[in-house]
């Protein structure tokens, strides 16, 4: 082949799907354009365990509840259901009204492609698909042991050769649908936390049966919903594109939320008919660089701050730098309900029954430094395991001193856990999962802290797989680990120290206390009150006096929007919120000049 | 020449029989139990059995004629590489990502091979001047920056500070849009040490004793480096491309990621992290697959350029 064939030939490639070019947006249409960081798994919302995917499902999605956009404290209220449930006096019965005339989205699954009505049947339906033990769903864990029947539903779908063979027509004594709007749940013992756990998530929106039948195992990516928004295109491990769903009855924008907020611009739609815009993107971009630069460019609407361009936007002063202020970029920012620790396997036999050897080890990390070099001073010192954000935080908790940083107490401390060992500590070992250079050096800032004191740690990097695993099988004897809340009632952090809980379930620390275990069987059946969030506290100050685990910080989220991008509240539990966004097309047009003047 | 491309292409089932072996030994064996994996958090062991059951990994490993192994080598003969962790079908993730991937890949490749091949004939030529030294610190600069760098950097100045180029993948773009400042370093990147390993080939080339006599007949440059040392050092160039080919199909991890190419390199790499053993499997039994028949192309290419080379 000659050098100019070879070009030739080159310049062909490159031409390749260039007759293939996609018509371009519309100037005049209305698009939310989102950055997603990780890619997402599934849009079939029985199986979703992830926030990614459920961000996206909960768009086309809807749930019977959902949590008020603008209100402070979080509040549920109706979505599909036509008001809060009746619960009858031994709060075991939950009767729930659906609302008149919701629709599913047009769809091939249903006859002519028409979206039929909404049913109390598809809740139902929705519901035992993930107790069907042959659907294998990561949720199932959720109704565990909690609604009447359901269990011995399980129970038949085993004896069942595969999914399509399980028939849902077998009645679930505790799950009924008993007329096209009326759904009753009966429970086997009280769950305070049903709605916002169960009915708000989206493992509970109603499924067409059409669609499952339609569709089979490929239902993961056509969801099928009565929410405000249609899946248009979804080219996995890349983009998402949503549209309007022309059968959605339409919702209207809040009218009230709490102090500030008129003032703020967040009940400059009161009273609109959502959904706003035409329609959602989510870009899946992976590395920041590329996401930070689209966002300067103006073609996402909202960013995180990537740890390294810290200093692009804000001044030492800790102001925003004069190029964000003539960008007319906004800063958001808000407490994630999110804890992360380092935990100990107290089963393993040198941390396990050695209490100041793990007391050593939690007052020899600086914590206030940890979040100063990983997290740019941004996130929270985590006195103990319950997030501010949650009802039953102790605003006081700080003044125990449980997260106290004291490398002499440490060392004396060393000392004790030495006498109790009967000898030198032998070396730690430290699960980290990632092997990213921030899992290195974070693995290494808390090596040198523990060994500062004089123990040895040993870290271990490895990926999420092998890390799940090794914890999960309870070999790792010290590990890294995080979890954020999903509801605002701290029973989920409670679970953590439950020892039924042990892994592979939530209780990764393998930590044991029956006086701990006799009081979380008790809370859980209780609903919110000053008792409950008595007891609440008095059980984290049970563990954090055991110590089975290092409590860190807590997340705090900062959120870059441009100007043009209308009704952010920040919202800790930020599912289906697409709805309530709107933008200001002009000034995203006008932004384009700006960004000429300022480069 | 029929009897020998045959008879490789027997050696071929041993060798792909190897990697199934490799494979299946490695994710079943030493890879430990998947299912606990796949379950996710929190689950019942009631659904870790039914998705040791779901997968056949609950089956003997080998001894029984519906083993898992079986399972394994029936499935890849028959290319029915099943559903990825997701639940979607991994031969549409292979047919979705196979364009992009090639789309970069291919022009990268081609690229680097012309360029690396034309200047390596022309540095060698002008051996020892300034023009010579300075192509080669410039390759060993090249060869010296991290390939992140030039990502990081071309995709900073090029996309986002002068505006030439997009900055990432969307939907809008048609392909030569989103490829082509990917194409470009990579191209840059790559060419440093194919500059480097070309002009070595051409220099020794350039020693020969029929280049002097092809001057001394008074040929004139251009044909003297075009038709007869190019040809004569078609068999290291030859060695090097046709063996690279089966790569191109695995795509460029960093390109991909940091650009946003929906392609193989990409999904290949997220397999890896997230165990997903299905997707690992079928690129690990077609990479192989490739990877021999483009060994034969290359044994055939020798003989077919070098009358030396025979098929015996």
């Amino acid at each position: 082949m000659t050098c100019r064939n070879s070009v030739i030939l080159f310049l062909c490639l490159l031409a390749v799907g260039g007759c293939g070019k996609r018509s371009s947006k519309s100037s005049d249409e209305m698009v939310l354009n989102h950055a997603l960081y990780t890619k997402i798994t599934t849009l079939d919302p029985g199986q979703s365990r992830d926030v990614y995917s459920h961000n996206v499902i909960s768009q086309i999605c809807e749930t019977l509840y959902q949590y008020h956009f603008l209100k402070r404290p979080y509040e549920i209220v109706p979505l599909l259901s036509e008001d809060m449930p009746q619960i009858s006096d031994d709060k075991l019965t939950y009767t729930i009204r659906i609302k008149n005339g919701v629709m599913f989205a047009d769809d091939k699954c249903f006859p002519q492609g028409k979206g039929r009505e909404l049913r109390a049947e598809d809740f139902v339906y929705a519901i035992k698909r993930v107790a069907n033990i042959k659907y294998l769903s990561q949720n199932w864990a959720m109704f565990d042991n909690r609604i009447v029947g359901l269990d011995e539903f399980r129970e038949y779908t085993k004896s069942c050769k595969s999914e399509e063979e399980v028939d849902y027509s077998q009645e679930v004594e505790g799950l009924k649908a008993v007329d096209d709007r009326t759904i009753v749940v009966k429970l086997k013992r009280p769950w305070p936390q049903f709605i916002a756990t169960a009915l708000a998530d989206s493992v509970t929106s109603p499924i067409a049966k059409e669609a499952t039948d339609y569709y089979g195992k490929d239902i993961v990516s056509h969801p099928v919903g009565t929410g405000p928004y249609v899946l248009k295109q979804w080219r996995r491990g890349s983009y998402v594109e949503l549209a309007r769903n022309p059968n959605f009855r339409g919702e209207l924008y809040p009218s009230e939320g709490e102090p500030g907020d008129a003032e703020a611009g967040y009940l400059d739609d009161a009273g609109r008919m959502m959904p706003f815009a035409d329609k959602v993107v989510w870009t899946i971009i992976e590395e920041y660089q590329p996401a930070w630069f689209l966002f300067l460019q103006g073609k996402l609407d909202a960013s995180v701050i990537p740890k390294d361009s810290y200093s692009e936007v804000f001044a030492e002063t800790g102001e925003m730098t004069p190029k964000m202020k003539q960008l007319n970029i906004q800063l958001k920012t808000f407490v994630d309900p999110s804890t992360f620790w380092v935990g100990f396997n107290m089963q393993d036999p040198v941390l396990g029954k050695n209490k100041p050897l793990r007391l050593a080890i939690s007052r020899a990390i600086d914590r206030q430094k940890f979040i100063d070099i990983f997290f740019n001073g941004r996130h929270l010192v985590a006195h103990g395991f319950v997030p501010p954000l949650m009802d039953s935080y102790d605003p006081n908790i700080s003044q125990r001193g449980y997260a106290k940083y004291d490398p002499n107490e440490a060392r004396e401390l060393l000392k004790e856990a030495e006498a109790v060992h009967g000898g030198k500590i032998p070396t730690l070992k430290l699960a980290v999962p990632g092997t990213d250079s921030f899992s290195r050096q974070m693995g290494q800032f808390l090596q040198r802290q523990i060994e500062d004191i004089g123990l040895e740690l040993e870290l271990d990097f490895m990926d999420w797989p092998t890390y799940q695993e090794k914890v999960n099988t309870r070999s790792a004897q010290m590990f890294t680990a995080g979890v954020s809340a999903s509801i605002t009632d701290a029973e989920d952090f409670l679970g953590l120290f439950y020892s039924k809980n042990w892994a592979p379930g939530s209780n990764k620390f393998n930590y044991a206390n029956p006086a701990f275990d006799e009081m979380y069987e008790t809370v859980t059946i209780m609903f919110d009150s000053p008792e409950r969030r008595k007891l609440y506290r008095e059980m984290e100050i049970m563990v954090l006096e055991d110590c089975p685990a290092a409590f860190l910080n807590h997340r705090v989220a900062y959120v870059l929007i441009h100007n043009w991008y209308k009704n952010y509240k920040p919202h800790a539990f930020a599912f289906g919120m697409s709805k309530y966004r709107r933008v200001d097309l002009q000034e995203r047009e006008a932004y384009k000049e700006l960004l000429k003047k300022v480069k | 020449m029929t009897t020998y491309i045959i008879r490789r292409l027997l050696y071929t089932i041993p060798i792909v029989s190897g990697v199934l072996l490799l494979t299946f030994c490695l994710f079943n064996i030493v890879g430990g139990d998947m299912s606990i994996e796949y379950a996710g958090k929190n689950a019942d062991a009631e659904t870790i059995a039914e998705i040791r059951h779901e997968y056949g990994w609950d089956k003997p490993l080998f001894l029984s004629w519906d083993s898992q192994f079986i399972d394994h080598f029936k499935n890849a003969l028959t290319f029915d590489f099943g559903r990825a962790r997701d639940r979607e079908l991994v031969s549409d993730k292979i047919k979705r990502g196979i364009g992009p991937s090639l789309a970069l890949t291919v022009p990268m490749f081609l690229g680097v091979l012309i360029i690396s091949v034309s200047l390596a004939l022309v540095v060698a030529f002008v051996r020892g001047t300034k023009l010579d030294v300075l192509v080669v610190v410039i390759c060993i600069a090249g060869m010296s920056i991290p390939y992140l760098s030039f990502i990081m950097f071309g995709q900073y100045f090029f996309a986002y500070k002068l505006g030439w180029f997009p900055v990432f993948f969307s939907p809008e773009l048609s392909i030569p849009e989103y490829v082509t400042l990917p194409v470009l370093i990579g191209i840059a990147a790559g060419l440093g040490g194919n500059l480097r390993f070309y002009r070595t080939v051409m220099l020794d080339e350039m020693r020969s004793d029929y280049v002097r006599t092809a001057f001394a007949k008074g040929l004139n440059a251009r044909r003297v480096l075009f038709k007869h040392v190019l040809k004569n050092a078609m068999i290291p160039i030859i060695t090097r491309v046709v063996l690279a080919i089966p790569f191109l199909f695995l795509g460029s991890l960093l390109l991909e990621r940091f650009f946003g190419i929906p392609g193989l390199g990409y999904l290949m790499v997220e397999a890896i992290g997230s165990r997903d053993y299905f997707v690992i499997n079928a690129m690990t039994y077609i990479s192989a697959i490739l990877f021999v028949l483009f060994n034969l192309v290359t044994d055939v290419c020798y003989a077919l350029v070098d009358p030396r080379v025979s098929f015996e």
